[in-house]
């Protein structure tokens, strides 16, 4: 073997000598070209400068190699096929760097500008792997085709590999192209306040290319697909309005009625038993019809009007009793007084109190109220319509009734809250100076929905 | 429970949502979170038949839905036991019976060998009407809360039966009644529940005109003439035989047919003897039908309320009256007497018209029968007040406050 290199040494030295040659070419001509590149790209202010040099330096020599080794292997003493076969294997070798240096370097570049666009978020990932996928398939058809491989049955196994991938991520698919719709159209911002026609509404406090993040007024966070946004009709409500410095938080109540087992067959018992009743018992009297009755128009008076009407024919207490104003009284111990003077009033006008008709006496209930707390909150007047929409009756009439009168705070919760915690002092009177004795809940719902979407038109 | 009762009744709650909305099945949800895994022992005499069984078989799948473990289960007796009972509920209801000491030996007798033999576990013991009642005795020793449930009209009992009742009633942490006038001066709490109908139920859902109309051809029922309803068991205190009264006094003016139809309960014995004299006295009364319905034919029932033009319920006492219910739901016209239960749900010349004898029944049916726009703006008003207060949504929700309440002694209760 030494022998036959000591004979042959020239053979051997010249290809050697030029591959190394080519080396040292390329280390000077990397040196020499990418000071200047990076110079040029500094001027420009190219924010991928770094990326761009950083992954060529690298390739850039090794390109310098594979050319050496491929003039080497031109003039080197080997014979023809094997000359082929490695000329060969070097240019598919330099396709393959090719392809990877150009995966690798879009991998970057779109990682840096991806990044760059905030709303919708691109789906980085899904991007780069396409890309990837893309690029290594060219790789596969460029190398096929240069080594004289049949194309069709790849060609045909890609078209049918990239069916696949298509149908199992049809979704994924069709909510990328809806995001690009969706932020092409730029109707809907981060921040602003949407509903859908499918019922789903809140803050939008993230949004991407496949799916949009709804903060609802529950507090859950909603993700909506693309696809089925632009399929619903959205409604959107614009920018955030004025945030209240502490959030309403809705309750319900739910309320049972209690039997006393106390009952009255005239006046006297009636005003014996009120005087030392419960404010529960007043309560139950003068505020049940309101819930059990909506859908009479007008309501009936309180129970203690109505009775004395049908089952005593005392028409004209009836009506006293009726018109007292439970709107004006700001405690039920105080509202109990007033009904019993007016009925010791009426009957030491009246002194013949009439017995009870038949089988009719007057039972004394109690209202047991169950207050729970609702998973729903407002932070201004925008979620505080939308969730006024949908809480029930007995939520509303916790609100506006049993906090007014039977909590004692002399006004609705909601007047309280629209002035105390979002400065809305007008709306705030309005709401309070809606009288609930004359209206339905659901009228007032309606008024006080009507009113705030006015404010915040 | 017995496994063919929750498999037949299995309704999800979310299904009631297109009818009551989303918001209120929200709220039975929020409550259930509030008792899950509380156990809840119903007990009561039947399995079938009459409106405690129809209430708890829909109430107790549904409340295994929003997370509780509700059961319900059945005492054991015999003839001789429903016999006696029978007896205590016609007292109850105010009727004049013999009770005698043997009847109430046989009644002791019987509760203590479900007393001794009844497997109770639970949290709550919900004990229905007077047939259970003496189970309380095992309280001190199983402690729980136990609530006396009460389906009837007690506004008048037989002081005997309800003297000797009382002293087991006293033992429950609370008894439950159906209307005001049921309350009685006890030393526990009382509350008030109204029944409720469902109305997903075969007797209350909707229905095809093929349907109705194959119902009344089975029957043999002229859809052409206007048709006086009246549902209810083959019982005295429904007055059958006012009912045939009433029915005779409008046809002398208007052509139209009455339609009596019913069925038994097993815990009820004196429906058969009910039933032969109905027969006997419409025996020879043109467009007049006596229909026994057997159990079950709930669809039957559903059609024939809503081919009725009037539906009539006539009771001499009355728990609650659940077919009012039924009928206001299905948007008639209504005519009932205004006893027990019913004036809830009948708000007079607002939801339908009250009697309080053969001839105000029969003034009221004429009244209907004449003028269809009062009877249609009647039977339009009755369907909202069923959908607000008389419906198993709302029943749900206050077994779920009682059973709240019973943990609390204030008015107002914040969880």
């Amino acid at each position: 073997m030494i022998d036959w290199i000591k004979e042959n040494w020239i053979i051997l030295a010249v290809p050697a000598a030029v591959f190394l040659a080519f080396c040292i070419v390329g280390l000077w001509a990397r040196r020499v070209l990418y000071n200047r590149l990076d110079k040029l790209l500094v001027k420009s202010g190219w924010g991928g400068r770094e990326v761009l040099v950083q992954t060529t330096r690298g390739p850039f020599f090794f390109w310098f190699m594979l050319l050496g080794a491929f003039a080497a292997l031109k003039i080197s003493p080997l014979p023809a096929e094997v000359q082929v076969l490695s000329e060969k294997i070097i240019t598919s070798v330099f396709i393959i760097s090719i392809i990877w240096l150009l995966i690798i370097l879009t991998n970057r570049l779109l990682t840096i500008y991806l990044a760059e666009i905030k709303s919708p978020k691109p789906p980085g990932k899904f991007v780069t792997t396409g890309v990837r996928v893309a690029m290594l398939l060219l790789g596969v058809l460029i190398l096929a085709d240069y080594w004289g491989w049949p194309l069709t049955p790849v060609i045909l196994l890609l078209a049918a590999a990239i069916l696949v991938a298509v149908v199992a991520s049809r979704d994924t698919i069709l909510n990328i192209f809806s995001g690009f719709e969706i932020a092409a159209a730029r109707n809907i911002k981060e921040g602003d306040f949407i509903k859908l026609s499918s019922g789903e509404e809140g803050y939008v406090t993230d949004m991407t290319w496949r799916t949009l993040k709804i903060k609802a007024t529950d507090q859950h966070t909603i993700i909506v697909p693309n696809n089925k946004l632009v399929r619903e009709t959205v409604i959107n409500y614009g920018r955030p309005l004025k945030r209240a410095s502490k959030p309403f938080h809705f309750y319900t109540r739910l309320h049972l009625k209690e039997l006393t087992g106390l009952k009255a067959r005239n006046l006297t018992d009636l005003v014996n038993v009120l005087k030392a009743a419960p404010d529960s018992v007043t309560y139950y009297h003068t505020h049940h019809f309101l819930e059990e009755h909506q859908f009479l128009t007008p309501e009936p008076a309180n129970d203690f009007a109505l009775w004395v009407d049908d089952s005593l024919d005392e028409h004209v207490l009836s009506e006293k009793l009726a018109n007292i104003d439970t709107f004006a009284y700001f405690s039920l111990d105080a509202l109990n007084s007033m009904i019993v003077s007016v009925i010791e009033q009426y009957m030491a006008d009246n002194p013949a109190s009439r017995l009870v008709k038949g089988e009719n006496d007057f039972h004394f209930l109690k209202s047991n109220s169950v207050v729970v707390p609702t998973p729903y909150f407002a932070l201004d007047l925008r979620e505080f319509v939308e969730v006024l929409r949908r809480i029930t009756m007995d939520s509303l009439y916790y609100h506006i009734f049993e906090s007014r009168l039977r909590l004692q705070k002399r006004s609705n919760d909601f007047s309280v809250w629209m002035r105390d915690s979002i400065g809305e002092h007008d709306l705030a009177d309005k709401i309070d100076n809606l009288v609930p004795y004359t209206s339905t809940i659901e009228a007032m719902r309606s008024f006080i929905i009507q009113n705030i979407e006015k404010r915040i038109k | 429970m017995e496994p063919d009762m929750i498999s037949q009744y299995n309704n999800k709650i979310e299904e009631y949502q297109a009818i009551v909305g989303k918001n209120v099945i929200d709220e039975l949800k929020l409550l259930g979170n509030h008792l899950t895994g509380k156990r809840i022992q119903n007990i009561n005499s039947t399995f079938s038949g009459g409106g405690v069984a129809e209430i708890l078989s829909r109430l107790v799948p549904l409340l295994n839905q929003l997370g509780i473990d509700a059961r319900w289960d059945v005492i054991q007796g015999d003839d001789a036991f429903f016999d006696v009972t029978k007896k205590f509920h016609n007292a109850l209801h105010g009727r004049d019976q013999d009770i005698s000491d043997d009847d109430l030996e046989t009644f002791i007798e019987t509760s203590r060998k479900n007393i001794d033999e009844m497997r109770l576990n639970a949290d709550v013991y919900f004990i229905h009407d007077p047939q259970p009642v003496m189970l309380v005795s095992r309280k001190p020793e199983l402690q729980g809360k136990w609530i006396w449930r009460c389906h009837i009209d007690v506004s008048h009992p037989n002081q005997r039966v309800w003297e000797f009742l009382n002293q087991y009633v006293c033992k429950y942490d609370a008894a439950v009644f159906s209307a005001p006038a049921f309350s009685q001066q006890l030393p526990i709490r009382q509350f008030m529940i109204s029944p409720s109908i469902d109305p997903l139920s075969d007797k209350n859902k909707e229905l095809s005109s093929g349907q109705i109309e194959a119902v009344l051809n089975k029957y043999g029922l002229d859809p052409a003439k206007p048709m006086i309803v009246q549902i209810s068991r083959f019982d005295y205190l429904k007055d059958p035989i006012g009912v045939i009264e009433a029915f005779e006094m409008v046809r002398r003016g208007i052509e139209c047919q009455l339609i009596l139809a019913g069925g038994t309960a097993t815990d009820d014995p004196e429906c058969a003897e009910v039933l032969d004299k109905v027969r006997e006295r419409s025996d020879g009364i043109p467009d007049v039908k006596v229909l026994l319905i057997p159990p079950g034919s709930d669809i039957e029932i559903n059609a024939l309320q809503r081919a009725a033009t009037v539906v009539l319920q006539k009771s001499l006492k009355e728990g609650f009256g659940l077919t009012i219910s039924e009928a206001l739901w299905k948007s008639k016209p209504v005519v009932a007497s205004a006893v027990g239960g019913i004036p809830l749900q009948i708000i007079n010349k607002f939801t339908g018209l009250l009697s309080h004898s053969v001839d105000g029944a029969a003034y009221a049916l004429k009244q209907l029968l004449s003028n269809p726009d009062l009877a249609s703006q009647l039977g339009k008003n009755g369907r909202e007040h069923v959908k607000q207060n008389f419906l198993i949504t709302r029943h749900l929700k206050e077994y779920l406050l009682l059973f709240i309440a019973l943990d609390h002694e204030s008015d107002i209760i914040y969880l």
